[in-house]
């Protein structure tokens, strides 16, 4: 451990640290475009420069480490001045296309600028033009924009390790180009480069003058496209996910995700939903209101009787499968069945061996074999439902719309409860239909395939009558054994931690932004 | 008569054989004494090489002046490492012209100072970056070095004493750049020629990750001569702390340009008065670059009294550099020199550091705009500044050379900047 | 002007004040030729030439110049550092260094095409695009420009009758203007194909196309 005075306050840090991380630790940020946490630093942005006493020159902030002793000023008027005049070289020949810039509001040069820039440039010549070049992917490049930070290279290198980037000419004609018309075309993780360009130089195509991004709300969410967890922010308007962008958690996927997922949020706003909650009555079912489909549910169900069987999801939360084996147990019990996809093969992001895009595509297959559900059918998520079909007792159907079943799916069951949030031509054939919500829409956590439990919120209202699965199944159980239901989603993980020994002693507070493993409760919210 | 020209007030101790073909030759470098010193080291102890080296107070021949003998000592001595010699023969710094002299006319000059300098720091191979231009020089040097290896002074066991030294000759692309010493580390692994973040310094971390001393052409060819005579000897010239000959380079409005090779601390004034035969046409002298383009500019008054030696081109308001003596008469157009110089700079700029890539090419249009008269006065205190954020604040100081000759001709030529603005401001009044 | 007699070869000593040869000067006397398949393999990599034939689809390698390559390679603890010299070797065959190229010779050294692009893009002396027979660089730097390079860079693109990088209507003649070539003292310094031309006056140029025209050198 070295022991350092940063702008009059002291610090210890361990040794090796840089100037920046120690910065940071008491709480200042020093402006800086090439360095970044998941990559290595070239230290060429030079806006992290700061004044060491006794260095002839100002330091890189982002490779300088921290020595015993040193006395650094972050803001001394030689910094700042040094810091503003950097800053004025990067104006020289950015466009200020500012308000046709995806990236206005989230952009580092309007940042700092703001924070530390002149108040006029100097620079009264042509500026330089690149234009625009599609990268292939995802990708659009926007030479003129870009600060020269090779972020976007490095990551390409570094951590995709698919080298398709590089720096063109040299001086103040380099510009990042791939070779030539081969683009980014076949990667598979190349949409961070436009996460970590600081500025409006590398956007997504699928976001492009699709949104503000003062305009979008932030949600910490867990991707759901498979069981890797990735930690992710849902960026909401107007009631719609418009991007995803990933969540740093350096246990999990660091600062990364991949395309996949990341352009795998469309489902999240469908429209066709079923909103109201639905009783078959003849052939023809009718909207009724919660309480009334309910207490009819419960006493069709005390009527029937007889053992389960019933269909789970993967893209339930653990709270909901919890809620779900409730009431399987409450009525007599029965077995539980899931289905989900699996890819052929993983896709690795070489950079990082702990993280790929999983075979296995959903987010909480691990939840459901935790509570002892079995998994069935075959690798594209179809099949496997024949028992379940022809059951002739109570039959559960949660989550899984059932896609790929034919429309007399549990034709001869005493009664077929779907709970879900589309229709198919299978569901049309359950006594009631009860509309839940998506993990987008409701609290809840996912497990993920090394037994990480990880909490999402909800970024989007659920439509109509929607609501969650745990509280729907919640009050089925508290009716059928006169327990008390679960008011809040933290009392339905709970109680599925409850039932479930190796996840004893978590809880919501534990779990934090960060989620925590099973039997490894955080002391303190990870945030 | 001899080619080039030549002065007897110079000390040909490195030149001695320019403008004789036979040096070139093995037979000749033999006959010229070449490869006595690299016997005598090999039956030194490195560290006794090192130490010789450190007595003369040679200073690094590339441009910064560094103690030679010191640079070598900051190598590890049991590292386990395989070590690297590059010799820095990217010559490019404007008004230099030296190293290729020395290349072309006394290849094994070089080639024995490649040598003991390799055996002094452990070094099994040494590179010899030549810039790609330099066809016809780095020929030369590829056939003396096979020379050499045929007759044994390079290769495996060198001249029976065990000592293994590779020479490779290898030639860059077209990079000023690369003649910093990070830079030709990084061109010469095959990379983008940009210079390194330093520390790692090259003794701890150079070439392909091992350490690496750089040192110049002329610094290397040097070195025989010290380590025949004595670092004691070659304290017999030059000053206390610019011992030693130095090949001056001189170019521009003088009526014998060229290479002299004279002790360090001689008058500028008589080199070029005397020593290069006075200014052409019999015109006034304007003004003086006494170290290359990256150096600031002399007035002809401050150039009246400065000596050639490290110290004191400094105190006369410059630097020495690598001695490139750039000589400016009364015609010379002040303005447009300057912003040939930035736009050399702006070009030769590798683009990594902000304020080098965008600064140099800043600087450039401003001084391509005044040029055109369409200049304002406020410009002349915008460059400044500019200049200014362009120093310090880089990984390696090609962005600091663009404000030497930009600051100093503005300093002293302010007139002829304030009269191409005016004239412009009447221009596009008329 | 056309009609002054031609008078400078091409080499810093002709000033009729030296007795040394331009073949001495310039070492030929030494170094008459050199071996295709690159000599000694200390100085393969310094091999390469630009030549006024070219050749833009000629293998990468074969021959002389694939055991050329391969000399090289045993130069360098690892394949990416013979990156410059294959390139260079690359444009001694070819003439230019084409997307084609760079991938080629990305794939002989186990290196990634867009690395070589960056790399092939750093410096000036890889031509990106078809030349001329005689790729003709006039420094216009401090030193020579002191002395007159802009004239003499403005001789050549008349006498050509091309504007600066455009190839002549007979493929002959590429003119671009070059920095620093280091050869300061014999001002203004023309390096044109593998040869440095010196003390060049404007007055020089026109004999000094016709010589390479007719003379091929």
């Amino acid at each position: 451990m070295v022991t350092l005075t940063i702008d009059g306050q002291e610090v210890t840090v361990p040794r090796g640290t840089t100037l920046l991380k120690a910065a940071e630790s008491v709480g200042t940020k020093v402006p800086h475009y090439c360095y970044h946490d998941g990559l290595s630093s070239p230290a060429m942005c030079r806006l992290c420069l700061v004044e060491v006493e006794g260095a002839p020159k100002l330091q890189p902030s982002c490779v300088t480490q921290a020595q015993d002793g040193q006395v650094v000023h972050t803001g001394s008027p030689n910094a700042e001045a040094m810091r503003r005049g950097v800053l004025e070289f990067y104006l020289v020949n950015h466009p200020l296309d500012c308000p046709i810039c995806d990236q206005s509001g989230e952009c580092k040069l309007q940042d700092f600028v703001h924070a530390e820039g002149r108040e006029h440039g100097r620079s009264r010549e042509p500026k330089r033009v690149f234009g625009r070049d599609d990268f292939g992917g995802d990708v659009l490049f926007y030479g003129d924009r870009c600060v020269m930070c090779t972020r976007c290279v490095r990551f390409m290198n570094e951590v995709e390790q698919d080298p398709r980037l590089t720096v063109v000419e040299r001086g103040n004609r380099s510009v990042i180009d791939t070779f030539f018309e081969r683009g980014l075309d076949g990667t598979n993780w190349s949409g961070n480069i436009v996460d970590i360009c600081p500025v409006g130089a590398l956007v997504s195509k699928d976001f492009l003058y699709k949104q503000r991004a003062w305009d979008l709300d932030h949600t910490p969410s867990i991707c759901p496209s498979c069981s890797q967890g990735c930690n992710i922010d849902l960026h909401t308007r107007d009631n719609l996910v418009q991007r995803l962008k990933p969540r740093t958690n350096l246990e999990v996927n660091a600062h990364w995700m991949c395309d996949h997922g990341r352009h795998n949020y469309e489902f999240m706003n469908r429209g066709d939903r079923i909103e109201a909650p639905l009783v078959k009555e003849g052939d023809r079912h009718t909207e009724v209101g919660w309480k009334e489909a309910l207490s009819t549910m419960l006493d069709r169900a005390r009527e029937v009787g007889g053992t389960v069987r019933a269909v789970a999801s993967p893209f339930s939360c653990n709270e909901d499968l919890a809620a779900l084996k409730a009431v399987v147990e409450a009525l007599g019990g029965g077995e539980i069945v899931y289905r989900l996809a699996r890819a052929e093969e993983e896709i690795p992001l070489k950079g990082m061996p702990t993280l790929a895009r999983r075979r296995d595509l959903a987010p909480n297959g691990t939840g459901a074999d935790a509570l002892g559900l079995e998994r069935v059918g075959d690798d594209d998520g179809t099949g496997g439902l024949e028992t379940v079909s022809s059951h002739d007792g109570v039959v559960l159907v949660l989550g899984d719309a059932l896609q790929d079943q034919a429309a007399d799916f549990a034709g001869g069951a005493s009664l077929f409860v779907y709970l879900g949030t589309h229709a198919s031509e299978a569901v049309q054939g359950g006594d009631f239909i009860l509309p839940v919500t998506t993990f987008a829409e409701q609290e809840g956590t996912f497990t993920n395939r090394v037994g990480r439990v990880q909490r999402f919120w909800p970024g989007l209202q659920a439509p109509g009558a929607a609501r969650p699965a745990w509280l729907v199944l919640g009050a089925v159980a508290s009716e059928l054994t006169e327990a008390e239901p679960a008011n809040t989603a933290a009392e339905a993980f709970s109680r599925w931690v409850a039932s479930n020994e190796p996840f004893a002693g978590l809880d919501y507070a534990s779990l934090g932004t960060r989620g925590a493993s099973m039997n490894e409760p955080v002391s303190a919210a990870g945030d | 008569m001899a080619y080039p020209y030549v002065s007897d007030r110079e000390v040909r101790i490195l030149s001695k054989h320019f403008g004789d073909p036979a040096a070139r030759t093995l037979e000749g470098a033999l006959a010229n004494g070449r490869y006595e010193a690299l016997k005598k080291a090999l039956e030194m102890d490195r560290g006794a090489v090192i130490e010789e080296v450190k007595t003369s107070g040679l200073r690094g021949r590339g441009g910064a002046g560094f103690p030679t003998g010191v640079k070598w000592s900051f190598m590890p001595k049991d590292s386990g490492k395989p070590h690297y010699l590059c010799c820095n023969a990217d010559e490019s710094e404007p008004g230099t012209f030296k190293d290729r002299e020395i290349i072309r006319w006394d290849p094994h000059q070089l080639i024995e100072g490649c040598l003991i300098a390799s055996y002094a720091i452990g070094a099994e191979h040494c590179y010899i970056y030549c810039r790609g231009e330099f066809f016809e020089a780095s020929s030369i040097l590829a056939k003396a070095v096979e020379d050499a290896y045929q007759a044994g002074y390079v290769g495996k066991d060198i001249l029976g004493s065990g000592v293994n030294v590779d020479i490779t000759v290898h030639i860059g692309a077209g990079a000023y750049i690369c003649g910093e010493e990070t830079g030709l580390m990084n061109s010469l692994e095959g990379r983008r020629g940009q210079p390194r973040v330093k520390p790692p310094f090259p003794a701890a971390a150079g070439l392909f990750g091992m350490p690496t001393t750089v040192n110049n052409v002329e610094t290397l060819a040097a070195v025989p001569h010290i380590v025949e005579h004595g670092g004691e000897w070659y304290r017999q010239w030059g000053t206390e702390k610019s011992p030693g000959t130095k090949l001056f380079c001189v170019s521009g409005h003088v009526n014998r340009p060229g290479n002299y090779e004279l002790p360090l601390g001689f008058p500028l004034k008589d080199l070029i008065h005397d020593v290069c035969g006075g200014i052409r046409d019999g015109n006034a002298l304007k003004a003086v670059i006494p170290g290359g383009s990256s150096v600031p500019i002399l007035s002809a008054e401050e150039s009246e009294e400065c000596a050639l030696c490290y110290e004191g081109v400094i105190a006369a308001g410059s630097m020495l550099g690598c001695a490139s003596v750039i000589v400016m008469d009364e015609t010379t157009d002040m303005v447009k020199q300057v912003r040939r110089m930035a736009y050399f700079y702006q070009h030769e700029s590798c683009g990594q550091c902000t304020p080098c890539r965008e600064g140099s090419a800043w600087v450039t249009k401003i001084l391509r705009r005044i040029e055109d008269g369409r200049g304002k006065e406020e410009d002349l205190e915008t460059l400044v500044e500019v200049t200014t954020q362009m120093t310090g604040t880089t990984i390696c100081v090609l962005s600091d050379s663009v404000a030497a000759p930009v600051q100093s001709s503005i300093e002293k030529f302010r007139d002829e900047y304030l009269a191409l603005i005016r004239r412009g401001e009447r221009v596009g009044a008329a | 002007m056309s009609d002054t007699p031609f008078k400078n070869p091409g080499f810093a000593g002709n000033t009729g004040e030296f007795d040394l040869t331009e073949d001495q000067v310039r070492g030929r006397d030494f170094v008459p030729s050199r071996p295709l398949e690159g000599g000694h393999p200390s100085g393969t990599a310094s091999y390469p030439y630009m030549l006024p034939e070219k050749h833009p689809d000629a293998p990468l390698f074969e021959g002389a110049y694939q055991e050329r390559f391969e000399k090289l390679l045993t130069r360098y603890p690892d394949r990416r550092a013979a990156l410059l010299p294959t390139l260079a070797l690359a444009q001694e065959v070819r003439g230019h260094v084409s997307p084609e190229t760079m991938d080629e010779v990305g794939k002989l050294l186990e290196l990634p095409d867009a690395y070589v692009r960056g790399v092939a893009t750093f410096y000036t002396m890889y031509n990106k695009a078809p030349v001329g027979r005689y790729l003709v660089q006039v420094c216009t730097n401090i030193s020579c420009n002191l002395c007159g390079a802009d004239e003499v860079l403005a001789a050549f693109l008349r006498a050509t009758d091309t504007e600066m990088g455009e190839t002549s209507a007979d493929g002959n003649f590429t003119i671009v203007e070059a920095e620093c070539l280091a050869a300061c003292g014999f001002p203004t310094c023309v390096q044109i194909n593998s040869r440095y031309y010196e003390n060049v006056t404007p007055r020089d140029v026109p004999g000094l196309l016709e010589r390479l025209r007719e003379k091929g050198e």
